[in-house]
């Protein structure tokens, strides 16, 4: 088969942070295929089909598209040579509607004026020629988020895409979206176009690739087809050493309660209702996991149990303590702590030195504090103890912490958090971002946690890290708990119908 | 009503109309700027420049038409430089407007001292006021006529800009590029729309909608330039983008509503004991509550379409219910 992309040598070095993103990577596609672009976080698969899109240049190498050497100085000659990438973050306009947001920067017109029902036809032809359904004429605020996708890869097709780049596409999907969006993916390879995948997600690169590359280290390890390869053989290839995927086994008996919500009521910025009644206990030695789509007041809640957000109504308990109303040092002090979402801007101050981020949790206590006087020697001997016990690698007491990676930056979090031993851990999307070595420390850090007696509230987007971790798991659905399953009791399917707002009782008569 | 009463409303109409236009041109050239994703709070200063320039320019060109003109083209000047240090330098926005707003009503003043010896105020015998135009067939239209005939060329111009930036903005496909750099400036660029040439192209094209609203007030609608003459306007022209939308046509109606308040105040103070200050202020009012309702408006429009979209992410799950069940 004829190849639609041979990238060959490619090496890209950024000096700003001096990494080697890619090292004389070789990389192709073949037309018609679904080609799966694996690796960690920090790979360098990002880098190399960003120099395929145009947006970086290669230091050396040269690229192919149907077996010509071209030169890709911007995406708008990338676009023009016939590849369309669909970002992980959607670019869309949400005030207009799809057929203006597929149409945008090429609109049809006559006498320098839009023709705005011609445009509706168009994109409904196009939606039609390639079966993705999609509405024209209806505002892309007013879409669900499978939606826009679709219209961001519609978007692509209207520019004459045949090679498509899609950015780590089913983050933001439910299992069952996903599914539905790997028959558009196969579908468009049977009409001969070639889909580059880029992802981490070894499962779903099982079902709908039929090639994959796994590069790590911004190399490339191996190049395979599907069929001569499996789950396990590819996690090694991407990690470079055996990965255990499997679900949480062992678990600790749990104890007392450590944490309670009742009836918990909590608003979001614009004043609408974004958490709607949740109660839910975590115990001594247990991980309680929060799944569902994000934006279902995971972040409302989060911030509503950390006290950075007011409660409208419900309470809040700490070990019977009721700290509904207490301020963030004072749930602090009662031994809570908070993992947050953002290491970058919540969870670390990047502007200044390593001591200072390690003891903005317990800068008042001592020993770190005398007199209303910090004491340096104190605060030293902690951060050189949580740099050791948390393997934060390059990092240095007294030295800024900016240029540290982000696995190291989680560490650091991690080492201020868990060096209190605290009661109650609420880590929200504790390994967003990391790369797999640094998630599987994240996890085993907290696993330790839970076994030497913190109860957990693990809040994720994640499903594989809610299976890996959570002895219970209660699933987020528009502001409510959707339902809570045991971790044995849990499986995809069903998270993903109680994800979607679905109702488990018929899907258990079914399959009954 | 008798026949009095209907004269003084046409009468407090056209004043409003007067009184309105240097308002709505600057907050037209603020509303472009708006939609193009820069928020320009320069629009006082850009004004100012136009009051002062228009009026030097209308003297040494012994040509009115001609000052108008320089003043527009200064204007374009002084937007793009605007558009230079924020594009280009990445200096923030509202400490840009600062500096400009600042440098162009000391140094109007400082030139003004070095060059006549004049601090307060300048003109000169020989500067021709802009005549009033009266439109064929339409000025012996009863009402209508006077309403609508019988102002100088800037406010007809006013007028035209209103109706053709609406039709740019909402009809073409140039338009359609700068609301889209305005609300998502990533997703233009991805598309290749190029952002800084669309937001050089409203500041540019703002700062001489400023500069003529400001060569208004000093050749159209007096003959002289006074210190500080665009006193507030550029500012109450930022409340009139707001408050219309960023969309012409709404922009159009809260300049003359502010104008009507204005020309109100004015004949207020004359015929009442109400304490000015208290009279003057009136315009001031009706801006902070036209904010407020901008402000109210957009809070009731994100419930709306957090209500709408969970209705349908409801449908959607019930949908997917009977999948799971199918």
């Amino acid at each position: 088969m004829a190849l639609a992309v041979e990238m060959t040598g490619i090496s890209k070095y950024f000096p700003s942070t001096a990494v080697q993103a890619n090292r004389g990577v070789n990389f192709s596609a073949e037309s018609g295929q679904v080609h799966a672009l694996v690796g960690e976080n920090g790979a360098g698969k990002t880098t190399l089909m960003n120099i395929l899109y145009g947006l970086h240049q290669p230091d050396e190498g040269e690229i192919k598209i149907n077996g010509k050497h071209v030169l890709v100085p911007t995406p708008n000659e990338a676009i023009h040579l016939g590849i369309g990438m669909v970002h992980q973050h959607f670019k869309l306009i949400p005030s207009f509607t799809v057929a203006q947001n597929i149409l945008l920067g090429i609109e049809p017109h006559k006498y320098g004026l839009l023709r705005q029902g011609y445009e509706n036809d168009m994109v409904r032809a196009l939606a039609d020629s390639f079966g993705l359904p999609v509405e024209p004429s209806e505002k892309v605020s007013n879409l669900t988020v499978g939606m826009q996708q679709r219209v961001e890869i519609l978007k692509t097709l209207q520019r004459n895409a045949y090679i498509l780049l899609l950015d780590e596409p089913t983050a933001v999907l439910t299992p069952q979206e996903a599914d539905e969006f790997f028959k558009v993916l196969r579908n468009l390879a049977e009409r001969g176009r070639t889909v580059i995948l880029i992802t981490h997600k070894l499962p779903e690169v099982m079902k709908v690739a039929d090639q994959v590359t796994v590069m790590r280290h911004g190399e490339v390890i191996e190049v395979t087809s599907i069929s001569d390869t499996n789950i396990n053989s590819l996690a090694h290839a991407m990690v470079g050493r055996n990965i255990v995927f499997n679900k949480k086994e062992s678990h600790v008996r749990p104890g007392e309660v450590i944490a309670e919500v009742k009836d918990l009521f909590v608003s979001s910025n614009n004043g609408a209702a974004a958490v709607m009644g949740v109660s839910f206990q975590v115990h001594k030695n247990e991980i309680l996991g929060i799944a569902g789509v994000s934006g279902n007041g995971q972040n409302e809640l989060t911030e509503a149990i950390t006290g950075l957000r007011e409660v409208d109504k419900g309470k809040v308990l700490l070990a019977s303590l009721d700290i509904t109303k207490a301020a963030v040092h004072e749930r602090r002090k009662s031994g809570m702590a908070h993992i947050p979402e953002d290491r970058m801007t919540m969870g670390l101050n990047l502007q200044t030195t390593l001591d200072e981020n390690v003891i903005v949790n317990q800068y008042r206590q001592k020993p770190y504090s005398r007199a209303g006087f910090l004491v340096a020697a104190a605060i030293r001997k902690l951060a050189n103890s949580i740099i050791e016990r948390f393997s934060v690698a390059s990092a240095k007491t007294g030295e800024g912490i900016a240029t540290l990676s982000g696995g190291n930056l989680q560490k650091l979090v991690l080492g201020r958090e868990l060096s209190g031993n605290p009661h109650f851990i609420v880590a929200s999307q504790p390994t967003r971002g990391l790369d797999v070595g640094s998630i599987e420390f994240v996890h085993k850090s907290l696993l330790d946690a839970s076994r030497s007696g913190a109860g957990i509230l693990l809040i994720s987007v994640d499903i594989d890290e809610i299976f890996s971790l959570c002895d219970r798991i209660a699933v987020l659905y528009r502001g409510q708990i959707a339902g809570v399953l045991s971790a044995e009791d849990a499986d995809e399917q069903k998270l993903g119908i109680l994800m979607a707002g679905g109702n488990l009782d018929p899907a258990e008569e079914m399959t009954q | 009503m008798d026949g009095s009463n209907g004269l003084l409303i046409v009468d407090l109409l056209r004043s409003g109309i007067r009184l309105a236009t240097p308002i709505l041109l600057a907050a037209l050239g603020g509303a472009i700027s708006n939609r193009a994703g820069v928020l320009d709070f320069a629009l006082e200063g850009k004004m100012l420049l136009g009051s002062f320039l228009g009026i030097l320019a209308a003297f040494w060109l012994h040509n009115s038409y001609g000052g108008a003109l320089v003043a527009v083209l200064a204007g374009g000047l002084l937007g793009w430089i605007f558009a230079f240090f924020y594009l280009k330098y990445k200096v923030d926005l509202v400490i840009l407007a600062i500096a400009i707003n600042l440098l162009i009503s000391e140094g109007t003043v400082f030139f003004l001292r070095t060059f006549y010896g004049n601090v307060g105020s300048w003109t000169d015998a020989s500067i021709q006021q802009l005549p009033d135009i009266q439109i064929p067939i339409v000025k012996n239209i009863p009402v209508i006529g006077q309403l609508l005939s019988g102002y100088n060329a800037i406010i007809y111009a006013s007028w035209i800009l209103t109706a053709l930036l609406y039709v740019v903005l909402f009809y073409t496909p140039f338009g359609r590029h700068i609301r889209a750099v305005g609300e998502n400036k990533e997703a233009a660029k991805a598309l290749g729309i190029n952002v800084a040439r669309i937001q050089y192209f409203a500041l540019i094209l703002g700062g001489g909608m400023c500069a003529l609203g400001g060569a208004f007030l000093s050749i159209g609608h007096l003959t002289m330039f006074t210190r500080n003459m665009s006193n507030g306007r550029g500012w109450m022209a930022v409340t009139a983008a707001l408050f219309g939308m960023n969309n012409p046509i709404g922009v159009f109606l809260a300049s003359l509503l502010i104008g009507v308040a204005d020309a109100l105040a004015v004949r207020l103070q004359m015929l009442t004991t109400i304490p000015p200050m208290l009279i003057q202020f009136l315009p001031n009012v009706l801006a902070i509550l036209a904010l407020v309702l901008v402000g109210l408006r957009n809070r009731a429009n994100v419930a709306l379409i957090r209500r709408k979209f969970s209705l349908k992410s409801q449908k959607i799950s019930e949908d997917g219910k009977s999948e799971a069940i199918s």
